[in-house]
C-alpha cells in the first residue's frame, strides 16, 4: 500500500458517529503501527450527535474542532461530555484543526476503507469523476458496520486486523482477494471491494 | 571531493553559461548541492536515500532542468539499488525526465526495459504505470524527431508487446496495470474525434489523428491495427472465465474511459457490458459479484450520459434497470438528445472500415465528419452477431415456446442456487412487454453467440470472409443484401430446430424427451430465464464441477487400478520403443503412492519374472525407501518392509533361482529390516540354498559394518542348528569369520555364552528354538550338549586359549554333561596337538574336578602318537605335585623313565582290568599300528621282570599275576626267546622271585620246546638251593612233575633229603592233580 513511491496510506472515509469511532480508534491503533492513516468524511456535513436521535448537531466542513468544542460545551457540557463527544473532539483538534472531506483531497492513497456501502458508492462516485492521470491504483474496501456500539468495537478489531494482514503481505494487490476472502467467511459479513485509479 | 565533482560538473555545464557570469555562479550552487546530496544518497540508508533523491530530482528536474543531462547518469545508476523502493523512484525519475525533456526517452528507453523485467513486482507495475505515460512521448519524439530514432521507436512497440503479454501474467495486481495501460493504448491508438470526452490535462496528448501518413517509419496503418488489435485483447481478456473480480472491475472501468474518449468503440462496449452482465465469471464470490455489479451501474451511468449513448440507451437501460436502477435515475441520467450530435456515432462507426479519408484532412475536425455518409450496410457491420440474432429470435419468442424453453430448462437447473444468481436476481418489471421480450432475445443472443450459435454469428463470419474476399473492391451493398437474406433463412430453420423448436411441430416430442435429455450431457444451452443470467453457462464459463459427479472411493480406487494395470502390462510395447525406464520410474512412483493393492500387484508382477522385472523391483525399493525419508522422523517402513519381505521371500518360494538375484537384493537393498533378516534366515535354514543363504548373510556382515552383529547373530545361531549341513556350513563361514579382528571377540562372546548354558542344571529354553515352548526341567540330553558346544569346539582348534573356559565349565557341570564333554572333545583337541601350549597349560593347572577331562585330553593326544616330553613333564609334575593319580600317567606312560614306571606299575595293575590291559598294551607297543614299542621304555621283558619284583606289601599277589598272564595273553611279544631271557634273569636273582616257577611253568606250557632251556633252569636253580624258598620250589617240584621223563636228570643232581621231599611234594601234586582231572 505505497503510493508514489513512499508514503503509506491509508484512508478512512467514515461520517456516522459509531462507525466514525470504530475507524477512529482503528485509525489511532494502526497509526501507531506506522501505518499512515488520514480520516475523512464525505457526505456534505459533519454531524455529531445531539439531544435526541433527530436532533443532530451539524457543522459544515469549515467549522474547526476548537469551535465544534466550544458550541458543544456551551450547549450542554454535561451531556457531551458523558458521551465522549467533547473528549473525541478534544483529541482530534490535537491532531487537525478541522475535519476533512474525501472528495476535496487531492492526495493520492493505495487503500479506502469504508464502514458503509453508502460511504463507499460516494467514494468510488468521486474516484471516477477524477479526471485519471497517473492511473495508480486506489484499492476500496467496504466493511459494513452497524450503527451500534457493540458492532463498531467488533468492526474496529476486524478493520484493524485486515490492515495488518494487508500491512504484511508481500504483494497487496495480487494477495488481497484471496484475503478478503478469508476475512469474509471468518467474520460472515460481505465485503465490497474495488479498484480505481488516480 | 564534493568540490572536486562540483567543478568538473561545473566545466561541462560552463560554456553553456559562458557568457552570464551571475547565472553561473548561481548555477553553481545548485550543481554543487546536487553534487553534495548525490554523494550522500550513496552512503545513507534507503528512507533517507529517498529524501535526497527526491530532493535531487527537484533540483535537476523543475528548478534547474539544464542539470537534467548531467547528472541524468548519476541518477540512473541508482537503478540497480537494492532497494524497491529507490528502483521505483529511478523509474518515476525517468518519467519526469523525459515529460520535462522529451528526448530523453531516447537514452532512457533501455533503462525502462530493463526495469520492466525486474524481479520485484512493485517495480514493473511501476515501470508499466510510467510506460503508459512515456509510450504517448515515444510517439511524440518519433514524430518530432524523425531521423534515428526509429531505433528508439522500434523498442517502445517491443515493449508495448511485452506489457500487453502482461495480461495474462500470474500477478493480480502487473495484469491491473497491464489493462491500464491497454486502455491508455488503445485511445493514444486511435484517433480523437469532436464528440470524444477528453480530459483538460491530456488535451495536449498524442492521437492517432496526429499522425501523418508519410512518416518515414511510423506508419497509421500499422498503429492503427496495432489499436484494434489491442481492443481486441482487452475484450478477450474480459470474457475469460476465471478473471479475477479486480481485473474485471479495472476492465470494465477502462471500457467505459474508451467509450467516453473513443465513442466510436460505444459499441463494442455497450456489447461487451452486456455479455458480461449475462455471465458473470462463476468464479466470483458472493461479495464479489456485488462489487463487480456495483461497478458495471456506475460505469454504465457514466457511458450513458455521454452523449454519444443514443444510439444504445435501450440496451443500457435494461442492463440498469438489471442492475436495480430505478427508470426515474436512468431517465436523469440520459442525455437530452442532441440531434446533430446522432450523426456524428457513424462517423465513428465508420472508422474502422474507413479511415482513409479521415486520416486525408485531419485538420476538418470541426465538420461533422461530412466524407463518408452512413450507409445501411456498414450498420450491419457494428450490429453484431448479437443485434442479428436477437432480431432472429425476438418473433420466435412466443408464449408458448417461452413457456417450452422454461419447461426445459427447469431440469438443467443446478441443486442449488448459484451465489451470483442469488446476487444478481431482480424481479423481472415488465414481463411480456415489447421492451421485455426484445431484452430476452438479446440476452438470449449474447449467450447463443457466445456459444457459437446463431445465425448472427454466422451471418457475421460470412460477412467476414466477404469483405476479405472483397477487400479493396468496394463490393456494392446491394449485392450483399439478398445473399444475407438467404443465409439468414437457411440457418434459421436449422436453429430454430435445436435450440427453439418450431411451435406447433416440434412441441409434444420435446415434451416427452425432457426426462431423457436430462441424462445427455449437454452444457451448452442458452439460457431461457431473463432472471437468471448468471447461472447459465456459456461455453466458456462450463465448469466442469457443475456436469460431473465426483468419483465414489471404489471406483477411483478401480480405475487407478486399472491405468496401473495398463501400464504394467504394456511392459513389451515400450520396452520396443526404448523407454523401459520411464515406465519402470512410472511405476515405481505411482505405486509408491498408493496403500493396498496396487503394491501387492506390482509385487506379484514382478515376482512372475523377477529375473526380467528387477530393474523394476529395485526402482520400487527405492522409492519406498525415499518416501520413508521424506517422512522423516515419523516416517514408518512399514511399506518399505512389506516391499522388501515379499519380494525376498517370493524369490525364496521360487525354485531354483540359481542366478544371484537375492544376494544382489540383498545387498542393494538401502536397509535390510527385521522381517527381511527373517526371510534371509529361512534361506539359511533352507538345505538346498544353505550356501547361498550363508555367502549373503556374510556379504551382509561384512558390507554393512552399522548392523553387522545383528547379521552375525543370525549366522551365530545356525551355527547349533538341528540340520547338520546348515551346521556344518554355518560353522565353516563362522571359523573364516573368526579371523576377522573385529568379529573375533563377538563370535566368541557368543561361543563361550552358549557353553555357559552347561552350567544350568536345565538347558535354556533358547536351545528349542524360538516358537517351541519348553518344560522347565527337560534334562539335558546329549544333543543339546552338544549344541551348546558345536561353536565352541570348533573355535577351540583357532583359539587353543579358550579350552580353560571348557575346563571351568566342566567342572561345575554334572556327571550327564561331563560324559557328554568327554565324547564331544576328541576332534577339537586333536586338532590342537600335544604341543598346544594353552592344553599344557590346562594339563599343568588341571582344575579341580577337571581331572576326567585332563584326562581325557591327554588320552586323545596320546592316542596314535607318543606323547612330546613337555606333556610327559607336566603330566608327571602334576602326578606328583598335585594329584597323586597314578590314572594320569597312562597316556604318557611311554614318555617316563624306566625306574618311574616300575614305581608305578604296583598302582597301575590294582586298576580296572581294562584300564590295565591298556596300559600293557602301551607298554607293550602292541597299541600302535606303526608297533614303536621301541619307545617304550621298559622291554618286555624288562616289564615281566619289573612285575615279578614287585613288592608283595605294594600289591597284593592276584593283581601281580593278573598282570603276568596280561603278558603272556602277548603271545607276539613274550616270544619263546623273550622268555627265556626273561627266565635267565629271574633265575639269576637273589632271592629267587616268588612268582619264577609259575612263570616258568607257563612259558612251557605256551613253548614246550624251551623244555631243554628249563631243564637247565631248574638244574641252576638247584645249584642256588631252591628247597630254601618254599613256593618256588614247590613250583620246582610241579615243573619236574610235568616235565619228566626229561626232568629225572634234574632230579637226579638234588641232595636226597630234598629228592625225598620232592616224592612227598609230587605226591601230593599227584593226586591234588588226579582229583581235578
Amino acid at each position: 500500500m505505497i503510493i508514489n513511491s513512499d508514503a503509506r496510506a491509508c484512508s478512512w472515509t467514515d461520517a456516522r458517529s459509531r462507525s466514525a469511532a470504530a475507524a477512529r480508534g482503528c485509525s489511532r491503533s494502526l497509526g501507531k503501527r506506522g501505518f499512515d492513516v488520514r480520516s475523512f468524511g464525505t457526505g456534505t456535513h459533519v454531524k455529531l450527535p445531539g439531544p435526541a436521535p433527530d436532533k443532530p448537531n451539524i457543522y459544515d466542513f469549515k467549522t474547526t474542532y476548537e469551535q465544534m468544542y466550544n458550541d458543544l460545551v456551551r450547549k450542554d457540557k454535561e451531556l457531551y461530555t458523558q458521551n465522549g463527544i467533547l473528549h473525541m473532539l478534544d483529541r482530534n483538534k490535537r491532531i487537525k484543526t478541522r475535519p476533512e472531506r474525501f472528495q476535496s483531497c487531492k492526495e493520492q492513497f493505495d487503500l479506502v476503507i469504508t464502514c458503509e456501502e453508502r460511504v463507499y458508492d460516494q467514494v468510488l462516485e468521486d474516484l471516477n469523476s477524477r479526471e485519471q492521470e497517473s492511473l495508480q491504483p486506489v484499492h476500496v474496501i467496504n466493511v459494513d458496520i452497524q450503527d451500534n456500539h457493540e458492532e463498531a468495537t467488533l468492526g474496529a478489531f476486524l478493520i484493524c486486523e485486515l490492515c495488518q494482514c494487508i500491512q504484511h503481505t508481500d504483494d497487496m494487490e495480487n494477495e488481497m482477494d484471496e484475503l478478503l476472502q478469508e476475512f469474509e467467511e471468518k467474520s460472515q459479513r460481505p465485503f465490497l471491494h474495488t479498484v480505481c485509479f488516480y | 571531493m564534493a568540490s572536486g565533482v562540483g567543478e568538473q560538473a561545473h566545466g561541462s555545464v560552463a560554456s553553456q553559461f559562458y557568457s552570464n557570469e551571475e547565472e553561473t555562479a548561481f548555477d553553481m550552487t545548485t550543481s554543487e548541492k546536487v553534487v553534495e546530496l548525490l554523494n550522500q544518497a550513496a552512503l545513507i540508508s534507503t528512507e533517507e536515500k529517498l529524501i535526497v533523491l527526491k530532493q535531487v530530482q527537484e533540483l535537476i528536474i523543475n528548478k534547474d532542468p539544464s542539470l537534467l543531462d548531467n547528472f541524468l547518469d548519476e541518477i540512473i545508476a541508482f537503478q540497480t539499488d537494492k532497494s524497491i523502493e529507490v528502483r521505483k523512484f529511478v523509474i518515476g525519475f525517468i518519467e519526469e525526465a523525459c515529460k520535462r525533456d522529451n528526448e530523453l526517452l531516447l537514452r532512457l528507453i533501455a533503462n525502462l526495459n530493463m526495469l520492466m523485467r525486474d524481479e520485484s513486482v512493485n517495480v514493473v507495475k511501476k515501470a508499466i504505470l510510467t510506460l503508459t505515460q512515456l509510450y504517448k512521448v515515444a510517439l511524440q519524439v518519433s514524430l518530432s524527431v524523425s531521423d534515428m530514432q526509429e531505433a528508439c521507436w522500434d523498442m517502445m512497440t517491443q515493449i508495448k508487446e511485452d506489457v500487453l503479454a502482461l495480461l495474462d501474467s500470474d500477478n493480480d495486481g502487473v495484469r491491473t496495470h497491464a489493462i491500464k495501460f491497454t486502455e491508455s493504448l488503445i485511445i493514444t491508438l486511435s484517433p480523437r474525434t469532436p464528440d470524444s470526452d477528453t480530459p483538460k490535462k491530456q488535451e495536449g496528448d498524442i492521437s492517432l489523428d496526429k499522425i501523418p501518413k508519410d512518416h518515414t517509419y511510423i506508419r497509421y496503418d500499422t498503429l492503427c491495427e496495432e489499436g484494434k488489435s489491442a481492443l481486441e485483447q482487452l475484450l478477450k481478456f474480459m470474457v475469460h472465465p476465471a478473471i479475477s473480480s479486480i481485473n474485471l472491475t479495472t476492465a470494465l472501468g477502462s471500457l467505459a474511459t474508451l467509450a467516453r474518449q473513443r465513442p466510436m468503440f460505444m459499441s463494442e462496449v455497450v456489447q461487451a457490458y452486456e455479455t458480461l452482465h449475462a455471465n458473470l465469471p462463476p468464479t466470483l464470490a458472493k461479495s464479489q459479484v456485488s462489487s463487480v455489479r456495483k461497478n458495471l451501474k456506475l460505469h454504465l451511468v457514466s457511458v450513458l450520459k455521454h452523449p454519444s449513448s443514443v444510439d444504445f440507451q435501450g440496451q443500457i437501460s435494461t442492463l440498469l434497470l438489471d442492475l436495480g436502477m430505478s427508470q426515474s435515475e436512468i431517465t436523469r441520467c440520459t442525455p437530452a438528445t442532441v440531434q446533430p450530435r446522432k450523426r456524428l456515432h457513424h462517423d465513428n462507426a465508420l472508422f474502422v472500415l474507413a479511415d482513409a479519408p479521415l486520416a486525408e484532412d485531419d485538420e476538418d475536425k470541426e465538420e461533422p465528419a461530412p466524407v463518408v455518409t452512413p450507409k445501411p450496410s456498414s450498420s450491419v457491420g457494428t450490429q453484431s452477431a448479437i443485434d442479428l440474432t436477437a432480431e432472429f429470435l425476438l418473433p420466435l419468442l412466443t408464449p408458448d415456446n417461452v413457456a417450452n424453453l422454461v419447461l426445459i430448462s427447469m431440469v438443467y437447473l443446478p441443486e442449488v442456487m448459484p451465489a451470483s444468481f442469488q446476487a444478481t436476481y431482480t424481479p423481472v418489471e415488465s414481463a411480456g412487454t415489447d421492451a421485455q421480450i426484445k431484452h430476452l432475445a438479446r440476452l438470449m443472443a449474447t449467450q447463443m453467440t457466445g456459444a457459437g450459435l446463431g445465425p448472427g454469428l454466422e451471418l457475421c463470419k460470412a460477412r467476414d470472409e466477404e469483405v476479405k474476399e472483397e477487400d479493396g473492391g468496394a463490393g456494392e451493398s446491394s449485392s450483399k443484401d439478398p445473399l444475407i437474406i438467404r443465409k439468414l433463412s437457411a440457418v434459421s430453420l436449422g436453429q430454430a430446430i435445436s435450440v427453439v423448436g418450431a411451435p406447433a411441430a416440434y412441441k409434444s416430442p420435446i415434451t416427452e424427451e425432457a426426462p431423457q435429455i436430462k441424462k445427455l450431457p449437454e452444457p451448452i444451452l442458452p439460457t431461457s430465464q431473463p432472471k437468471a443470467p448468471g447461472a447459465s453457462g456459456r461455453k466458456k464459463v462450463f465448469k466442469l464441477a457443475d456436469v460431473v459427479q465426483p468419483f465414489s472411493e471404489a471406483q477411483i480406487e478401480k480405475l487407478s487400478n486399472m491405468a496401473i494395470k495398463r501400464i504394467l502390462l504394456s511392459e513389451k510395447v515400450i520396452a520396443q520403443s526404448g523407454m523401459s525406464h520411464v515406465r519402470v520410474k512410472l511405476l515405481a512412483r505411482l505405486v509408491t503412492q498408493f496403500e493396498g493393492g496396487k503394491k501387492n500387484d506390482l509385487l506379484q508382477f514382478i515376482l512372475e519374472d523377477m529375473r526380467g522385472r528387477s530393474e523394476l523391483a529395485f526402482s520400487l525399493l527405492y522409492h519406498e525407501y525415499n518416501e520413508y525419508l521424506s517422512q522423516q522422523p515419523s516416517g514408518s517402513l512399514d511399506s518399505y518392509e512389506h516391499c522388501l519381505y515379499t519380494l525376498l521371500s517370493g524369490l525364496q518360494e521360487k525354485p531354483e533361482q540359481r542366478d544371484g538375484l537375492f544376494t544382489k537384493l540383498v545387498l542393494e537393498a538401502p536397509v535390510i529390516t527385521d522381517s527381511a533378516l527373517e526371510v534371509i534366515q529361512r534361506y539359511c535354514e533352507d538345505e538346498s540354498r544353505v550356501y547361498l543363504g550363508m555367502s549373503t548373510l556374510k556379504e551382509l556382515i561384512l558390507k554393512r559394518p552399522s548392523r553387522q552383529y545383528q547379521y552375525l547373530n543370525v549366522l551365530l545361531n545356525l551355527s547349533s542348528h538341528e540340520k547338520e549341513k546348515v551346521r556344518s556350513t554355518a560353522l565353516s563361514f563362522i571359523k573364516r569369520m573368526y579371523e576377522k579382528e573385529h568379529l573375533k571377540d563377538c563370535i566368541e562372546k557368543f561361543a563361550l555364552t552358549y557353553m555357559q548354558f552347561l552350567v544350568h542344571p536345565n538347558p535354556p529354553s533358547l536351545l528349542f528354538g524360538a516358537g517351541e515352548d519348553t518344560e522347565v526341567a527337560s534334562p539335558w540330553t546329549e544333543e543339546t550338549v552338544r549344541q551348546c558346544l558345536y561353536l565352541y569346539l570348533s573355535l577351540l582348534p583357532l583359539n587353543h586359549r579358550l579350552v580353560h573356559e571348557l575346563a571351568a565349565v566342566y567342572t561345575e557341570a554334572i556327571a550327564d554333561i561331563k560324559r557328554s564333554v568327554l565324547r564331544v572333545i576328541e576332534q577339537p583337541i586333536r586338532g590342537m596337538g600335544m604341543s598346544s601350549p594353552d592344553l599344557l597349560l590346562l594339563v599343568e593347572n588341571c582344575p579341580k574336578g577337571a581331572e576326567t577331562l585332563v584326562t581325557r585330553c591327554l588320552h586323545i593326544l596320546t592316542d596314535k602318537v607318543p606323547p612330546s616330553p613337555e606333556l610327559v613333564e607336566r603330566v608327571r609334575d602334576l602326578y606328583h605335585k598335585r594329584v597323586p593319580d597314578v590314572r594320569f600317567l597312562i597316556p604318557v606312560i611311554n614318555g617316563l623313565e624306566k625306574n618311574e614306571v616300575i614305581q608305578a606299575l604296583p598302582k597301575l595293575i590294582k586298576l580296572n582290568p581294562i584300564v590295565v590291559k591298556e596300559v600293557f598294551n602301551r607298554l607293550l607297543g602292541t597299541q600302535h599300528s606303526e608297533g614303536s614299542s621301541s619307545m617304550s621304555p621298559l622291554t618286555p621283558g624288562e616289564l615281566l621282570i619289573a612285575l615279578h619284583n614287585i613288592d608283595s606289601s605294594k600289591c597284593d599277589m592276584k593283581s601281580i599275576i593278573k598282570a603276568t598272564n596280561l603278558c603272556f595273553g602277548e603271545k607276539n611279544v613274550y616270544t619263546s626267546e623273550v622268555l627265556a631271557v626273561v627266565m635267565q634273569q629271574l633265575m639269576e636273582q637273589t632271592p629267587l622271585p616268588i612268582l619264577l616257577m609259575r612263570t616258568v611253568i607257563q612259558s612251557l606250557t605256551m613253548y614246550p620246546r624251551l623244555a631243554g632251556f628249563v631243564m637247565n633252569i631248574l638244574a641252576r636253580l638247584i645249584l642256588k638251593q631252591v628247597w630254601k624258598y618254599p613256593k618256588v620250589w614247590e613250583g620246582f617240584v610241579k615243573c619236574c612233575q610235568r616235565t619228566k621223563p626229561q626232568s629225572y636228570n634234574v632230579l637226579l643232581q638234588l641232595p636226597p633229603p630234598q629228592l625225598a621231599r620232592s616224592y612227598i611234594l609230587c605226591a601230593a601234586v599227584l593226586s591234588l592233580t588226579k582229583e581235578k582231572c
